[in-house]
C-alpha cells in the first residue's frame, strides 16, 4: 500500500481526458500530487494537474448544495429515487467498467439508460447501419496513408496531439513520413493558431465546413463547385486521384451543428466506397471525448444497442426517439436523472423541473444546483479502468497513479441502488 | 463446495474409451472424483438419461470488434416484440445471451478464433462479460505488417518463434490464427487476390511462406493447439486446390483448416460451382495431423464477419440487407462484416449446405474433424443441435434434400452416403477431440481430476435435435448450473490460455518498433494476469505446453 508521502515515478501512462488517449505521458507523484513531466501541449498537462489543488481535494457530497456525509446523501438518493416514476441514468462519460455498473445500474431501477452524446454518435452509427462503410485506425493512418484529408474548424483542440502523433509523424513504416500530405480544411486562421507545430507537409484550405458535401460533390465529379480557388482545388483533387491510400477524417461532433450531418458524413463515406473499387481509402470519424466509444462498444456487447434503452422487469427495449436522454429532459418528460461524469469537463446542463443527482468528479461543472452532487473518482487518476480510443479497435489500461481522494463512481452507484 | 452424485446414467466419455457404459459419476469440489467419501448433497438419477463431458466449440466468434460492429449494424434483428430478458439475434446474440444459449445447449467451453492483438482487451472483456463457460481466443498473425517484414529480410525461425511467443503471452490466447495469409496485408496496399503460391507486392511474400513459418512457430514452442488456418480463396470456386496447398504448406507438421466448407469449392459443370468435398475429405483422411472444422451453412438469415477484409470486400456485393462495414487494423489485420441470407432457392447456398453435410459425413475419424458453423458465418451456434440431427438420422437428411427450393441432387452424393453418425463419434467430436487438440487436459473428459463440466441428456426425448438443444442438467466446474432444463444462478468461467517461453530480448526489439511506429506503446499492448482478473474480470487458466521449445 502506497504512503501520501511517497514520490512515484510513471511512465507510459494513458491520459483518459480526450480521445485519442496517447499513452507515453511521463508523471511524477509526489505527496499525492500529480506532475506531468512529458513536453506536451499546456492543456493536456493541465487536465492531470488540475486535480492537485486543495479545492479539488476537499469536496464534499452536498444535498442541495450544503455539505453533508456520504451516508446522508446515499440515504437522500435513495429516496429520490425510490420516488421517481420514471428515472434516467445518463452517461456523462465513462471508462468501460463504470458503463457496465451504469447497464446493471438501469436494470435494477427498470430506469432508462443514455450517453449524453448519443445524439453525435448515432450519425456516425447510421452509416453501417443503413450502407457500406470503409474505415480504418490510428496506426494505419500514421504508416500506411499518403494523403489525409481533415475537415475540421478545431480539431487541435478537442485533439491536441493528433497531428503529431497520428496525421504528420515522424515515422512513417510502409510510406516515407516526408512524402505524406496533409489537408487541413476549415477554419484557416484558427486551425494554423491552434497547431502545436510547423510542419510543412500540412497544407490548410480555408472552407466553411458546412458546404463539406458540395466538396466531396466536386471531387467526384472533378469539377470545382466550392469557393475555393480552382488552382488549390485541382491540386487537392490530383493529390487524391494520385493517392495510394486516403484518409478522411472528421469529428462528428463539430458537423452535427450542420443540419444536414448525416448526408455530410454519408457523402463523404460514400466517395470513400467509391474510390475503393479500383483504390484504397478509408474514413477515420473522430469520436467525442465523453468516453462514447466505450459506451458504445459496452451498451453495445450487453444489449446489442449503443444507448437509449430502457428497462422493464425482466426485458428491455431499445428506442431512439422515446428514450433520447436529452429530449426527456427538456420536454419534462422525467422524474430524476442521475449523470454519472467520471472524466469530462463538459459544463452539464440541467433542468430544474426534474430532479438531479450527479456523481462527477470533483471538477464537474453544470449550470444549476443539483438536488444530490457526490465527488467520484477519475478512472486513469484514482482509480483502474479500461478505456476505449476513437478508433473503436484499441482499449487502454487506465492505471490508479494516485491515491484516490473519493470513492469511485461504481462503488456510489452500488451504494444508492441498494 | 456441494458434492454430486450423478446415478445410474449411460455414460459416453470417448477420453477414456466409454462408449454408452452404465455408470456414476462423482463431483467433489469442482473436479470429477472416482468417488465421494461420504452421502454426496446432491443425488440426480440418471437411469434414462445420457452423460456426457461438457461441450467445446472450438470455433465460434463471440467476442471482438467485429462482433459488437455486427450486433449495431444489425439492430432491426433484435426482436423487440419478444419479452423474454433478451432480444439480441441469435446471430449476434449479446454476451449475457451467449452464455445463456451455451450453457443451455451443454456447452462449457468456447473459443473465439479470430483475436486480433491490437483488440484483445475487447474481445477478453466481451468474452469476461459471457456467463458461465470457459473461454479463449487464437491470436491471428500472418497480415502485421511486423511479421511479414521478419519473414521478408529472412528472419530466423527462433526469432519469429520469440514473437509469435511473445504475443500469446501479450494478447493472452490459447493458439494461432492466420486468416487469409498476407492477404488482408496486400489488401491494404490495393491488392484484390493472394493465391497460395503469390508474392505479395509490398513485402514479395508468398501464404505458402507464412502459413510454413507460422506452423513451424506453433509446433516448435510446444502449443497445443496446431495453427488454426483459415485459407486462401475464401468461397472462390475451385479453391479445394488452393486449400490441399496450404495443408502442404505445413509440410508435415500440425494444421487445423478451419471452416473448411467455405474451401471445399470445385469449378465444374454449368455453373461452374461444384462440390469438392470428396477431394478434401480423402486428403483429410489420408493425411496425419491434419484436422478441421466444418463451418456448416444453415438457411436463414445471418451475418458473415471476418478478418479476411480482402474476401469480404469483395463480398459486400451480396450483402443482405444492403449495408456492410470493412475495416484496416492497426498495422496488425483487418475486418469486414457482412450480413447475409442463406437462401435454399439459390443454387449456390443449397450447394454449400451439401458440402458441409459431404464432408462431415466423407471424414472417416471423428477425431479429426469438429462441429461448427462458424458461428455467425454459416449460421448461429443454435443450430448444433439440428445439425447433430441431420448428421444422426439419415431420412431426416435425405427429407431436407428432397424438400430443398432448388434441385441439387445431381450435384451432390449426399443421397448416396448411408453414413449416420453414432452419439459416441458426436460425443468425439464435440469432447474428447477438441478438448485434446486444444490441449485442456483437464476438459473432455469424466476421468478422476478432470473439471466436473459435465452434460446430462434425456434419453427419453425421442428427437435427437430436441435432447441436444436442451440438456436436463448441466454441471459446470461442479456447480449444477442447468436444473431440469431450466438455467440457474450466473457463474463465471476463466480464460484459457498458453504460454511458451520467449527470449525476452525480443521484447526490446518490439518496443522500439512500437514507439516508433505503433499509436501505442508495448507495455500499455500487453495484457497480465492482473489486469485480467481485476480490471477485465476473468481470471486466467494456464494450460501446459505440449513440451519444451525446441529452438
Ligand atoms: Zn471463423
Amino acid at each position: 500500500m502506497p504512503k501520501i508521502s511517497d514520490s512515484i515515478d510513471y511512465k507510459d501512462i494513458v491520459c483518459p481526458f480526450c480521445s485519442l488517449h496517447c499513452d507515453d505521458l511521463k508523471l511524477k507523484i509526489i505527496d499525492n500530487k500529480i506532475y506531468v513531466k512529458s513536453d506536451i501541449n499546456e492543456s493536456c498537462k493541465d487536465k492531470f494537474e488540475r486535480n492537485n489543488s486543495t479545492s479539488i481535494n476537499t469536496v464534499s457530497p452536498k444535498i442541495n448544495s450544503k455539505s453533508q456525509s456520504f451516508d446522508t446523501v446515499v440515504k437522500h438518493s435513495k429516496k429520490l429515487i425510490n420516488e421517481s416514476n420514471e428515472t434516467l441514468i445518463f452517461n456523462a462519460s465513462a471508462d468501460v467498467n463504470i458503463a457496465r455498473e451504469l447497464i446493471v445500474s438501469t436494470s435494477k431501477i427498470n430506469g432508462i439508460f443514455d450517453h449524453i452524446n448519443s445524439e453525435t454518435f448515432l450519425k456516425n452509427i447510421d452509416i453501417y447501419q443503413r450502407k457500406g462503410f470503409m474505415s480504418t485506425s490510428l496506426s494505419e493512418v500514421k504508416n500506411k496513408s499518403d494523403v489525409i484529408v481533415l475537415f475540421s474548424d478545431n480539431i487541435l483542440k478537442n485533439y491536441p496531439r493528433l497531428v503529431e502523433r497520428v496525421l504528420a509523424p515522424d515515422n512513417s513504416f510502409s510510406v516515407k513520413a516526408n512524402k505524406k500530405k496533409i489537408y487541413i480544411i476549415g477554419n484557416k486562421k484558427n486551425n494554423i493558431k491552434q497547431s502545436f507545430k510547423k510542419d510543412s507537409r500540412i497544407e490548410y484550405i480555408d472552407f466553411n465546413i458546412r458546404d463539406t458535401s458540395m466538396l466531396i460533390e466536386s471531387l467526384k465529379k472533378k469539377s470545382n463547385k466550392t469557393s475555393i480557388k480552382d488552382n488549390i482545388f485541382n491540386e487537392f483533387l490530383q493529390r487524391i486521384n494520385n493517392s495510394k491510400y486516403l484518409t478522411i477524417c472528421w469529428a462528428t461532433s463539430e458537423l452535427i451543428k450542420n443540419v444536414n450531418c448525416y448526408n455530410t458524413i454519408s457523402s463523404i463515406s460514400e466517395y470513400v466506397v467509391s474510390i475503393n473499387e479500383k483504390s484504397r481509402a478509408a474514413c477515420l470519424p473522430l469520436a467525442g471525448n465523453d468516453g462514447d466509444v466505450s459506451n458504445i462498444q459496452t451498451t453495445g456487447w450487453l444489449t446489442g444497442f449503443p444507448s437509449r434503452i430502457k428497462f422493464t422487469g425482466n426485458y428491455f427495449e431499445y428506442d431512439r426517439d422515446l428514450y433520447h436522454g436529452n429530449n426527456l429532459i427538456e420536454s419534462n418528460n422525467i422524474d430524476l436523472v442521475i449523470y454519472v461524469n467520471g472524466i469530462s469537463n463538459k459544463k452539464l446542463i440541467l433542468n430544474k423541473k426534474n430532479k438531479n443527482i450527479i456523481i462527477g468528479h470533483p471538477s464537474t461543472k453544470y449550470d444549476i444546483q443539483p438536488d444530490v452532487f457526490i465527488p467520484c473518482g477519475i478512472p486513469g487518476i484514482d482509480y483502474k479502468g479500461l478505456i476505449f480510443r476513437t478508433d473503436n479497435v484499441v482499449t487502454l489500461p487506465l492505471v490508479d497513479i494516485k491515491i484516490p481522494t473519493y470513492r469511485s463512481a461504481q462503488e456510489i452507484l452500488r451504494r444508492i441502488l441498494n | 463446495m456441494t458434492t454430486i452424485h450423478l446415478k445410474n446414467g449411460h455414460v459416453f466419455d470417448p477420453a477414456n474409451r466409454v462408449y454408452n457404459k452404465k455408470k456414476d459419476v462423482f463431483i467433489q469440489d469442482g473436479k470429477v472424483v472416482k468417488s465421494l467419501k461420504k452421502k454426496s448433497d446432491q443425488i440426480i438419477n440418471c437411469t434414462d438419461k445420457i452423460i456426457m463431458p461438457g461441450a467445446i466449440d472450438l470455433h465460434t466468434h463471440i467476442g471482438g470488434g467485429k462482433v459488437n460492429i455486427a450486433r449495431l449494424m444489425l439492430q432491426e434483428f433484435h426482436n423487440n416484440s419478444d419479452r423474454d430478458y433478451d432480444l439480441t439475434a441469435d446471430f449476434v446474440p449479446s454476451t449475457l445471451k451467449t452464455g445463456l444459449q451455451y450453457i443451455g445447449m451443454g456447452y462449457t467451453s468456447c473459443f473465439e478464433p479470430a483475436l486480433l492483438p491490437m483488440n484483445a482487451r475487447q474481445s477478453h472483456l466481451e468474452m469476461a462479460d459471457i456467463p458461465f463457460v470457459d473461454k479463449g481466443g487464437y491470436a491471428l498473425l500472418g497480415n502485421d505488417d511486423y511479421l511479414l517484414a521478419m519473414i521478408a529480410k529472412g528472419a530466423h525461425q527462433s526469432e519469429i518463434n520469440d514473437y509469435v511467443a511473445f504475443i500469446l503471452k501479450a494478447s493472452q490466447c490459447i493458439g494461432i490464427k492466420v486468416v487469409n495469409a498476407g492477404g488482408i496485408n496486400a489488401f491494404k496496399f490495393n491488392q484484390r487476390a493472394l493465391d497460395v503460391d503469390e508474392q505479395s507486392i509490398r513485402y514479395k511474400v508468398t501464404p505458402r511462406k507464412i502459413v510454413n513459418v507460422l506452423a513451424r512457430a506453433v509446433y516448435e514452442l510446444g502449443v497445443p493447439h496446431p495453427l488454426h488456418v483459415h485459407c486462401s480463396n475464401l468461397g472462390v470456386p475451385g479453391n479445394f486446390k488452393s486449400t490441399i496447398e496450404t495443408i502442404k504448406a505445413a509440410e508435415g507438421l500440425p494444421i487445423h483448416i478451419t471452416h473448411i466448407q467455405f474451401h471445399s469449392y470445385g469449378d465444374n459443370g454449368d455453373r461452374k460451382f461444384s462440390s469438392a468435398s470428396a477431394e478434401i475429405t480423402e486428403y483429410l483422411n489420408k493425411v496425419p495431423n491434419l484436422t478441421c472444422d466444418v463451418g456448416q451453412i444453415m438457411f436463414g438469415q445471418t451475418v458473415t464477419m471476418s478478418g479476411d477484409s480482402m474476401k469480404q470486400h469483395k463480398n459486400h456485393k451480396h450483402a443482405h440487407p444492403k449495408k456492410w462495414l470493412c475495416m484496416d487494423i492497426e498495422c496488425d489485420a483487418g475486418c469486414g462484416v457482412v450480413p447475409f441470407k442463406y437462401k435454399d432457392q439459390s443454387f449456390v447456398n443449397a450447394l454449400q449446405w451439401a458440402i458441409g453435410l459431404e464432408t462431415f459425413l466423407l471424414a472417416e475419424d471423428a477425431e479429426k474433424i469438429f462441429l461448427t458453423t462458424d458461428h455467425p458465418n454459416g449460421g448461429p451456434f443454435t443450430s448444433y443441435p439440428h445439425l447433430i440431427k441431420l448428421l444422426m438420422d439419415k431420412t431426416f437428411r435425405d427429407d431436407l434434400l428432397d424438400r430443398l427450393a432448388v434441385d441439387i441432387k445431381e450435384h451432390t452424393i449426399l443421397k448416396d452416403i448411408k453414413r449416420e453418425y453414432t452419439l459416441s463419434e458426436i460425443a468425439t467430436m464435440t469432447r474428447s477431440a477438441p478438448a485434446k487438440i486444444l490441449g485442456l487436459k483437464n476438459k473432455g473428459s469424466l476421468s478422476a481430476g478432470s473439471d466436473a463440466d459435465i452434460t446430462v441428456y434425456d434419453k427419453k426425448l425421442n428427437d435427437i435435435e430436441e435432447m441436444f438443444a436442451h440438456p436436463s442438467h448441466v454441471i459446470k466446474d461442479g456447480i449444477l448450473v442447468v436444473k431440469n432444463s431450466v438455467v440457474q444462478d450466473y457463474i463465471w468461467g476463466k480464460t484459457q490460455v498458453v504460454k511458451p517461453e520467449y527470449d525476452p530480448s525480443i521484447e526490446k526489439k518490439l518496443d522500439k518498433h512500437f514507439k516508433k511506429f505503433n499509436t501505442i506503446g508495448l507495455s500499455n499492448f500487453a495484457i497480465s494476469n492482473d489486469e485480467m482478473s481485476e480490471v477485465i474480470g476473468s481470471d486466467v487458466n494456464e494450460n501446459e505446453c505440449l513440451r519444451k521449445r525446441i529452438s
